[in-house]
């Protein structure tokens, strides 16, 4: 059928090849059908359009095009993928911003352990106090409580520092319940229930119970977690 | 040759470089969005809130009744229980009715602080602490304000968290 075009695509392509030993970089090509566009070296697809001019007996030369096409489809390739990424990232960070997922309280389970038991324990500490040994609350106050709450333990417990003393005062704190409202890093806010019993030996032995709930803020320094905001719900 | 060529070809070098950083970052982008949206822990961090917001509320809601509109206020009630708790309203609100027209009281209740204690995400049971203060207004006298130590048990229905039992916490018996 084509035999005669097939030698003419034979002489081109070796003029072509001809042309590339000198200077000029083009692709080689193929016998075609003369219906169909011509299979090109698969590194140069910007030259399909070429195919369709007429044959010239001339060896093809370099085409500007080339230089331009292939970096626009570079920065067509660039501006997507670059806008994909944008995209990906904001909604990425947008979903761990959520405020629910910063709060690990339960999630991370050793973590909301953690502190829940070392605030069960702190809070029984330094809401204890025994006539007869203040030095052990001074401790309890400086190893369990920071910042702010120093000041509100302080003022909580005048009262009783003042009168343990004369009554032979004996106020212990247990913790019934507790539980982290948040936990985040080394923050946690945790809700309170706890029985205070309050002794006076001074006389007569009486006893009186009082029932207590409160939030504490908590802060971890060096592996231990301490009180830093007591939140007694007043206001 | 020609592909030689072109890469020498500083412009179309810088585009390259450019596309595969941009591809590295898109792929890297998809990743995290990827983990983002199918972090586990989340999804329970979510489970646990919506748990707290739904306690919270029905503990708020079954503190909280008005004498003049006691239909609502108890229809609330019975909306945010179930099981057990939930059949005890029914069975006792004639009762209940009675009493309050008779006291005419008002109860409104304010979450203070509200926390999930424990989650079985699988089982749809949570326990939930709330501090709760309930204002109580009756014809005569000063509104008496208490606060108000709740725990409740929620279980997961077909319409979200219900309280599936509700108490205060109890006093004295453990300290000393």
């Amino acid at each position: 059928m084509s035999t005669t075009r097939h030698l003419v695509n034979r002489q081109r392509r070796l003029a072509t090849v001809a042309a590339e030993r000198t200077a000029a970089p083009t692709p080689v090509r193929k016998p075609v059908e003369p219906s169909t566009v011509a299979e090109e070296s698969p590194d140069e697809p910007e030259q399909q359009e070429e195919e369709k001019e007429p044959p010239s007996g001339r060896p093809p030369r370099p085409r500007p095009r080339l230089r331009i096409t292939l970096p626009a489809v570079l920065c067509a390739l660039t501006v997507l993928l670059g806008a994909f990424a944008a995209w990906a990232f904001t909604s990425a960070a947008t979903l761990n911003d959520d405020p629910g997922r910063q709060n690990t309280a339960l999630t991370d389970i050793a973590r909301t352990s953690e502190v829940k038991g070392q605030i069960t324990e702190a809070v029984g500490a330094v809401f204890s106090y025994n006539y007869a040994s203040p030095a052990k609350a001074d401790a309890a106050v400086k190893k369990y409580l920071t910042g702010k709450a120093v000041q509100q333990h302080e003022d909580m417990l005048a009262e009783v520092r003042a009168q343990a003393p004369k009554q032979k005062l004996v106020l212990t704190t247990t913790v019934t319940e507790s539980g982290v409202e948040l936990l985040d890093g080394d923050r946690a806010r945790l809700i309170i229930f706890a029985d205070q019993s309050n002794t006076r030996t001074g006389k007569s032995e009486e006893t009186t119970y009082a029932a207590a709930m409160f939030a504490v803020d908590a802060v971890r320094r060096g592996g231990a977690w301490r009180i830093s905001a007591i939140d007694t719900f007043t206001r | 040759m020609a592909r030689v060529r072109m890469t020498r070809n500083p412009l179309v070098a810088a585009a390259i470089v450019l596309t595969v950083a941009a591809a590295g970052a898109a792929g890297w982008g998809g990743v995290s969005r990827y983990q983002a949206a199918h972090d586990d822990s989340a999804a329970y961090a979510q489970v646990r809130d919506d748990a707290l917001a739904a306690g919270e509320q029905a503990v708020q809601n079954m503190n909280t009744l008005d004498h003049e509109q006691l239909a609502k206020g108890l229809d609330s009630w019975e909306d945010s229980t179930t099981g057990d708790l939930h059949q005890q309203l029914v069975d006792g609100r004639d009762g209940f009715v009675k009493q309050i027209q008779e006291a005419k009281t008002v109860s409104t209740a304010k979450v203070l602080s509200g926390a999930v204690t424990e989650l079985d995400d699988r089982a749809g049971k949570a326990g939930v602490m709330v501090a709760l203060r309930v204002t109580v207004t009756a014809p005569k006298g000063k509104p008496a304000v208490k606060e108000s130590r709740m725990l409740g048990q929620l279980t997961r229905t077909s319409d979200g968290w219900k309280l599936s039992a509700l108490g205060q916490a109890p006093v004295g018996n453990t300290a000393g």
